[in-house]
């Protein structure tokens, strides 16, 4: 079952351009000029309930418009959106119980309350009786660890802490989406994997789906199971996480110790990374050499430690980028 | 329809609640700043003072019900910024994207957005403007009409505020507009109507409504007049449907932003 249905989705921002300087300001004042820019270019994908998407793309691809098209902050131009059967732009009040947001760049928690008063808050913004919401605060920060500062202002908190608040705060009223943008922003590793951990464990144990955009690679490859990749508006790809490791991992990395300095130069499915005599580290195109045709240049006697790996998933994905531009 | 008014009040008084909870954080801070604007309006009586001392009558008021005129005036404007602060705010809420949190809760997003801060000193308005009331003189009639005028008042100068703010929707920098009109509306409020004749007279009873906020609720509170209460109360209505439609048209039109946020 489709929770959200995106068809033929369109977007366009008018901007006020102006010319340099003074005179620029000026004269944008007396004939003022737009250009029309296009954010998102005519969009279709679907979710089913449950799953885990990762909605990906450079800075300025449309991620966070589409996202914001999905929850009602934004208009669409053109195309259908169905959320959770709902249309966003004419059922936001609606909509709004049906789904959580939690955007890393924007706190939606008064800083001065605790996060017990402001889980209240949110609880009587969703018209949740009191016994219900003091159960789900109880429930949700067992879950999410947060029993040692529920009552400390948030304004105390570290920013891993604030974190979690703002995605239980997002929570409160057992949204069935989950949209996620950004939400391991500015966070330490062990901090991003804590929240990784607890989103999969929310995932696990209420069944909610969760849309997420985010650039750190970690939050896509350790949470969804399917990339949607944007760029320039438009849907570069569509697919599994397990598809996009299959086919875009093609080339291996040979990072190699050796006995001997040997002589080898770029060739035929063979690229020189890095050559600093005994350390040599090449990349190996498999559609065009086998692994043991290029250990066999390397000659295995010569070899006295070696690793070899697939290209990191970040690279894969800033080669799509590139590519599909 | 009710239950959704009662539960959207309830949702409005906790954030006046949690709003007024943050300024009473620093005790010292919220006290002094109450007192100083007492003190702060109380040197403005001091030019009617002097102003009096030469002459008997201005604009057709006296000095007590000059006093009066003070006094709706402080209480409207501390109504006003008490409980919708961020009305005043309204142009720099929709440029830098904060609409975004409101739009996703299930609640009025206009209410949302301009309830979530108060501003305390203007608990020192509006205790001048009941100490103004009382100068004129007590009757449980007039007490009752100065405090229906006071709310009413209120109201109407946030809906001003609310549509000057809108104006961002589709103007860039309507943040001064917005400064500029809501200036106008509180500098005129502490002069006699009678002073002002033909062209300025008519703006004060429709764009900068000084009059229905003020005058008239001066007049009807010095000698009752159910019309004038009517003029009122139908006046605040419609500037508030006004502010409400201008808003939600304007609401189709938000880009919403990428700027960094806090809610301090």
């Amino acid at each position: 079952m489709s929770v959200i249905e995106v068809k033929n989705l369109s977007k366009t921002f008018k901007v006020k351009i102006k010319d340099k300087g003074l005179k620029g300001s000026l004269k944008a004042i007396f004939k003022p000029k737009y250009k029309l820019v296009k954010a998102v270019k005519s969009i279709d994908f679907s979710v089913e309930k449950g799953e885990m998407v990762a909605f990906i793309g450079p800075n300025g691809a449309g991620k966070s418009t589409t996202i914001k098209m999905l929850t009602s902050i934004l208009y669409p131009d053109k195309g259908k959106i169905k959320v959770m059967g709902l249309d966003p732009a004419k059922d936001r009040k609606k909509l709004a119980y049906e789904i959580g947001t939690m955007f890393g760049q924007k706190e939606q928690l008064w800083t001065h309350l605790s996060p017990y008063d402001n889980f209240k808050f949110f609880g009587a913004i969703f018209d949740i009786p009191e016994p219900v919401v003091e159960k789900k605060i109880k429930e949700l920060s067992m879950l999410f660890e947060l029993d040692e500062f529920i009552n400390t202002p948030v304004r105390n908190l570290s920013l891993g802490q604030r974190i979690r608040c703002e995605i239980v705060a997002s929570l409160i009223h057992e949204p069935k989406i989950l949209f996620l943008d950004e939400p391991t922003i500015g966070l330490d590793p062990v901090v991003k994997e804590n929240i990784r951990t607890l989103i999969k464990r929310m995932n696990k144990e209420y069944k909610t789906t969760i849309f997420l955009t985010s650039h750190d690679v970690g939050d896509i490859e350790k949470l969804c199971k399917r990339v949607i990749i944007v760029n320039d508006g438009q849907i570069v790809l569509d697919d599994s996480m397990e598809n996009l490791k299959y086919h875009y991992l093609n080339k291996k990395i040979v990072d190699a110790k050796m006995k001997e300095k040997i002589n080898l130069d770029d060739e035929d499915g063979i690229t020189i990374l890095k050559d600093k005599g005994y350390n040599l580290k090449i990349e190996v195109d498999i559609t065009k050499r086998s692994i043991s045709d290029a250990l066999k240049l390397l000659n295995p006697d010569n070899i006295i430690d070696i690793n070899i790996s697939n290209v990191p998933l970040e690279d894969i994905i800033a080669n799509i980028y590139k590519s599909k531009k | 329809m009710l239950t959704e008014v009662k539960k959207q009040l309830k949702v409005s008084l906790l954030s006046v609640k949690y709003g007024f909870m943050r300024e009473a954080l620093n005790k010292a801070s919220l006290f002094s700043s109450i007192f100083f604007m007492i003190i702060n309006n109380s040197c403005m009586i001091v030019q009617w003072i002097v102003l009096f001392s030469l002459k008997d009558n201005f604009g057709g008021y006296s000095f007590k019900e000059v006093l009066l005129l003070w006094g709706l005036a402080a209480s409207t404007y501390g109504v006003s910024r008490f409980f919708f602060r961020k009305s005043f705010n309204l142009s720099q809420t929709i440029v830098s994207g904060a609409l975004d949190n409101y739009i996703v809760q299930p609640k009025s997003v206009l209410l949302s957005a301009i309830i979530s801060e108060c501003e305390p000193s203007a608990l020192g308005d509006i205790i001048f403007g009941y100490i103004m009331y009382f100068m004129y003189g007590f009757k449980i009639h007039t007490f009752i009409l100065f405090t229906l005028f006071t709310i009413t008042g209120g109201l109407m100068i946030v809906a001003v505020a609310v549509i000057l703010g809108s104006l961002s929707f589709w103007l860039t920098n309507s943040d001064q507009i917005a400064d500029v009109g809501n200036s106008l509306v509180t500098n005129f409020a502490t002069y006699p109507d009678g002073i002002f004749k033909g062209v300025a007279r008519m703006m004060l009873y429709t764009i900068i409504p000084v009059g229905i906020t003020n005058f008239i609720p001066a007049r009807a509170i010095i000698s009752f007049n159910p019309t004038l209460l009517l003029i009122n109360i139908g006046a605040t209505i419609l500037f508030i449907l006004t502010a409400f439609a201008i808003f939600y048209r304007g609401l189709r039109r938000y880009s919403s932003s990428n700027l960094m946020n806090a809610r301090v």
